[in-house]
């Protein structure tokens, strides 16, 4: 290194500061040697940073592979890039200190997605369920009900000394203004009221001549009961023992009903949905026995349901909803399908 | 001999393009053969160095994530990534006129010598990397870091006459390497 060097390079150093603290300044070189050096010096005020080159190409490199890297190190750099892109700021790598596989995820997140669905379809599935394990019904099977004066069920009679005679039954009617008889005490009243049985009304014409479907006598009786067609003392058309529910039609019946025994056997259940639990009495775990009366017809499906036995809390409700759906193979009588009453309890339970 | 040559690179570039768009992990190629031509393509334009390596990173983002769509026309490489530079600028420069923050680049891009300027200071660049790892050390401190001499001799535990024969030595190499290119 020679001396004129050694000077050059104090003086060119001079110049570098003088460059680097003013960047519009242009300092004056005496030699064009030394211009030419100042000029290179003024384009290295522009050099980039060393280790920027190597960090944008490890960015690139990473993002080639399918890795997405932070960029977070240029925030104005990563708004302006990443901005329509910060939805789920994971997914696309923004604003994070790490790489992403974007593949892991897109299948953490179908993962987490399919375990929502599980569990509403499972939701769903255990709400639309009849309860089939919680509320627990138990059907226990119909018996005979026995006779009681509160039962409306019952024939009638017109106190003759033969029993009914066979005939057509009466009109229906939901309510009975006079029983039904076969001679008329006045042939000509003023203010003719027709008679019927109370049952649902089905519209029928009213017979010539009615009577008690089930006798076998052919001459005009209208059986040793009172108030009605039969040998008690109901309104209706029928056989029974006491006004309240004899054999036979009953001013309360539909058709012939019979108890089981006595060679009616009793109708068999086949098809029977279980009862829902009504949310009332969920929430404040009522539990019980509704006891329903009904009477299976001779088609098997369930007719004329009551309540015998309340349980409240909508339960009643619940339960004569279910029994309507029931089906039964009828009760018989001399092998033929007859209407047969029974009572049907439903248990409701919570376990 | 040049037109051969040039021919030569070209062909060479679209093997590389080609190659990126099957597989983007060659794209790091394409980075380093470019990447100081875009930084001082877009170093002239803006005012201070963070904002042309952030518009620098950008323009190699979207080539990256465009590769797929760039279909060679015999232009080089370096002719693309600058339209892409030059359309991000633009974007910089519209956002910030909303703010009234800059002037128009129209009196930049017209100045005579724009682009020679452009391509010595890429040459410049990358003479930097190929200097002697202690002359480059002097070079980088001195004007990415701006440090003083004194500063730099107490960092490195050399004489300040020491760092300035660096910093003199350097320049003259990169100044003889210059020299050797123009002609």
């Amino acid at each position: 290194m020679n001396n004129a060097s050694i000077f050059d390079e104090d003086e060119l150093d001079r110049a570098i500061d003088q460059i680097i603290a003013s960047p519009d300044a242009a300092p004056a070189a005496n030699a064009p040697e030394m211009a030419e050096l100042l000029d290179i010096a003024a384009d290295l005020r522009a050099l980039p940073r060393a280790d920027f080159k190597m960090q944008l190409g490890m960015e690139l490199q990473w993002k080639a592979s399918g890795r997405l890297v932070s960029t977070c190190s240029r925030p104005a750099l990563a708004a302006s890039k990443w901005s329509g892109l910060e939805f789920i700021p994971t997914f696309f790598g923004s604003g994070k200190t790490y790489p992403v596989r974007r593949a892991n995820f897109a299948a953490s997140l179908a993962l987490h997605a399919a375990m929502v669905a599980f569990l509403f379809l499972g939701f769903l599935t255990v709400k639309n369920m009849p309860h089939a394990v919680e509320p627990r019904f138990v059907l226990v099977d119909a018996y005979n009900m026995p006779p009681g004066p509160s039962s409306p069920d019952g024939g009638g009679g017109a106190r003759a000394k033969t029993p009914a005679s066979k005939g057509p039954l009466p009109r229906t009617a939901d309510k009975q203004l006079t029983p039904p008889v076969i001679t008329p005490p006045n042939p000509d009243p003023k203010l003719a009221v027709e008679d019927t049985i109370v049952a649902p009304d089905l519209n029928l014409p009213k017979p010539a001549q009615e009577g008690d479907p089930l006798s076998k006598v052919l001459s005009l009786s209208g059986g040793p009961g009172a108030n009605g067609i039969g040998s008690n003392d109901g309104g209706g058309v029928g056989n029974g023992n006491n006004n309240s529910h004899g054999v036979g039609i009953g001013n309360r019946g539909f058709g012939t009903a019979y108890p089981p025994g006595n060679g009616v056997t009793a109708p068999r259940v086949i098809y029977s949905p279980e009862p829902e639990f009504s949310e009332e009495a969920r929430k404040i775990k009522l539990q019980g026995v509704v006891v329903l009366g009904i009477v299976v017809g001779a088609d098997g499906h369930p007719r004329n349901l009551r309540i015998e036995r309340s349980l409240g809390m909508g339960l009643d409700e619940k339960a004569l909803e279910a029994v309507r759906t029931w089906r039964f193979v009828p009760g018989t009588k001399d092998g033929h399908p007859v209407s047969v009453l029974m009572n049907i309890e439903v248990h409701f339970n919570l376990y | 001999m040049n037109a051969v040559a040039n021919l030569a690179n070209l062909s060479d570039e679209r093997l590389l393009i080609e190659a990126a768009q099957h597989d983007p992990s060659r794209f790091a190629e394409l980075y380093e053969s470019n990447f100081n031509r875009v930084y001082a393509f877009v170093v002239r334009r803006v005012s201070n160095r963070e904002e042309a390596e952030d518009v620098t990173a950008e323009v190699f983002h979207q080539a990256l994530l465009n590769l797929g769509r760039f279909q060679w026309r015999g232009v080089p490489f370096a002719a693309w990534l600058l339209r892409i530079a030059a359309n991000a600028l633009a974007d910089r420069w519209q956002r910030a006129a909303k703010h009234g923050e800059v002037q128009s680049p129209d009196a930049l891009e017209q100045e005579p010598g724009a682009d020679a300027q452009v391509e010595r200071r890429a040459m410049l660049f990358q003479l930097v990397d190929r200097l002697p790892a202690d002359q480059r050390l002097v070079i980088l401190r001195r004007f990415v870091s701006q440090k003083s001499v004194r500063e730099i001799s107490q960092e490195l535990g050399r004489s300040e006459g020491a760092v300035k024969q660096l910093q003199f030595r350097a320049l003259a190499t990169l100044r003889g390497q210059v020299r050797s290119d123009h002609e």
